[in-house]
């Protein structure tokens, strides 16, 4: 049989088993907090913040924006946990791996579904933003949510967060699958975030804290003339990092004695 | 003879410097239920998961149906089915959404989870949450779980651990119909000797990691002369530890009387003059047919002590 069998069938139960679980409503309703949020800001509030002459649509995703990038990297911290929690609270890890496929497989299988739940939720939370502002535009019509607006961006800036955000996401992958404790990956990724925050008001290798990038890659949005694709630096650290970080993990969890 | 189904040769592992195997040899035939035997901490349960590819070995050979785990491991895997200790369960779903994760994960056809439902006799049940299960049915699932893929060789780790006696009844029962009727072998281990005595074919006793005895059930009977010893007397603890000092393994003790298995005829009367030297009152000396429990007390020597 080969991988790619294998990979899809390792998929597809490990989408499966969320089924029902906190998990899963996790992934629906936190992209849709800081939207709600918004529509409550902009609804009672709108004609404060948006001023003449502002394209209404920048000033809501920029609203999104910055607490999106604050809260996103807890969101990874959970859902790394939870992904790989779900199997030590089960006592499953060896039901797992003594199924007939390869343990690269099986490994890959919940790398993908992790990923792929980090995508949905940012893509969420886009369609969310975008939502508010058809809303908007039609509850509360003076604030001008009827100027045109490429609606790509909204998407095409989560998938740079997405990118971004991958190589933290390997790392707390990685320490919520080795240790069966809990604290140990909320405290690495909490510290991750903190440190980040502090160290980037001046230590100058601030720009290779891998906690940081997604904030770092859009750091010059809203200014006149920023190509959302035009400085693509961290995305390249945090992909090479995602990369490196998700191999050494795979073969660590190839070799080792399953509980 | 045909080829055994399982056959370990010089296994050697290692938790860091602590030997926990030590030259393991085992030939499990076809079509047997092979009684894997030995009190907790003697390496049982790694050497299961050697078989199943969880840890691996340090030294030597596993075959499973003729190949080496580590060479043909997903082959060999599509043909066991295994229960592992704990049962390893999805709390949040449901008996029939257990089965369906790992349906999905072999391959198997829709329907053979009802199969499998019905042979472990969980039907009722099946769409009830896990957690409202009882322990016995939780190990009923793991078991349905291990049949889904219609496996050749079923190797369960302590099958009726923390069972109650009608759960115990009903696993071997199952034990018992899944080698009959449906030909599977099954390789199981257990610390319960009153339990395999009365289910296995074949046997294999294995203390701190080494072999003691390999064969059948009846070779174990026949090859050792042991019997027990049950002696009606006052002051126990006194008198058991007389016995002790004359490196005899007490097996059973209750208020009036003292078990052990012995060697021979001599063993009686050294015990007895012992006793009676000590002043201790002995009412009755009464010599037991060999059993599985005492044979097994004399090999490895080292309950209750």
């Amino acid at each position: 049989m080969n991988l790619a069998i294998q990979l899809k069938r390792g998929i597809s139960a490990e989408v499966y088993k969320y089924k029902k679980t906190f998990t899963f409503w996790l992934l629906i309703l936190a992209p849709a907090f800081i939207p709600v949020i918004n529509f409550l800001v902009m609804f009672f509030r709108g004609n404060e913040i948006i001023k003449v002459g502002d394209n209404a649509w920048e000033v809501l995703i920029a609203f999104g924006t910055n607490p999106g990038n604050f809260l996103f990297p807890f969101f990874i911290i959970m859902l790394a946990l939870l992904v790989n929690n779900i199997e030590y609270n089960a006592n499953t890890w060896k039901l797992i791996y003594s199924q007939p496929i390869s343990r690269i497989a099986v490994y890959f299988a919940k790398v993908k579904v992790f990923t792929i739940m980090l995508f949905i939720s940012l893509m969420l939370f886009s369609t969310f933003s975008l939502l508010v502002g058809f809303i908007l535009s039609i509850v509360s019509p003076e604030l001008g949510f009827d100027q045109p607006f490429n609606y790509g961006m909204a998407y095409a800036l989560n998938f740079k967060i997405f990118l971004a955000t991958l190589g933290m996401a390997s790392i707390q992958f990685w320490i919520s699958q080795h240790w069966k404790n809990l604290i140990l990956p909320l405290g690495v990724g909490i510290g991750g975030v903190i440190s980040f925050l502090i160290l980037v008001q001046g230590w100058k290798y601030a720009t290779y804290h891998p906690y940081g990038y997604h904030v770092l890659s859009i750091g010059g949005i809203g200014a006149e003339g920023f190509n959302l694709w035009g400085d693509m630096t961290h995305v390249y650290y945090s992909l090479g990092l995602a990369i490196v970080v998700f191999i050494l993990a795979g073969i660590e969890q190839s070799r080792k004695r399953i509980i | 003879m045909d080829h055994p189904i399982i056959k370990i040769t010089d296994l050697d592992f290692y938790f860091k410097d602590f030997k926990a195997l030590d030259k393991v040899n085992l030939n499990v035939p076809k079509g047997s239920i092979y009684g894997f035997l030995g009190p907790n901490g003697a390496g049982k349960t790694t050497t299961i998961r050697i078989l199943l590819d969880l840890f691996r070995a340090s030294s030597g050979q596993i075959e499973v149906f003729g190949k080496p785990i580590d060479k043909d491991r997903d082959n060999i895997l599509g043909k066991v089915g295994a229960l592992i200790e704990n049962p390893s369960i999805y709390k949040h779903l449901s008996g029939r959404q257990n089965l369906e994760v790992i349906k999905r994960m072999t391959g198997t056809s829709k329907g053979r989870i009802d199969e499998v439902l019905e042979i472990v006799r969980l039907k009722d049940n099946a769409d009830k949450k896990v957690k409202n299960y009882s322990l016995g049915m939780c190990q009923r699932l793991g078991l349905a779980s291990a049949l889904l893929t219609d496996p050749e060789l079923l190797i369960l780790d302590e099958p009726t651990n923390g069972l109650d006696p009608s759960g115990i009844i009903e696993m071997r029962e199952l034990i018992q119909e899944l080698n009959k009727k449906h030909g599977k072998t099954i390789f199981l281990s257990s610390h319960m000797l009153s339990e395999i005595e009365k289910l296995v074919t074949d046997v294999a006793i294995i203390d701190q990691g080494k072999i003691l005895y390999e064969g059948k059930l009846k070779g174990l009977q026949n090859g050792n002369n042991a019997k027990e010893l049950s002696i009606e007397l006052t002051n126990i603890e006194a008198a058991a530890t007389i016995i002790k000092n004359l490196s005899f393994t007490i097996s059973a003790t209750n208020n009036n009387s003292i078990s052990l298995p012995i060697q021979n005829r001599q063993d009686i009367a050294k015990v007895n003059k012992a006793l009676v030297e000590n002043g201790i009152d002995v009412f009755q000396l009464k010599v037991t047919e060999e059993n599985l429990e005492s044979i097994f007390l004399n090999i490895t020597n080292k309950l209750d002590q």
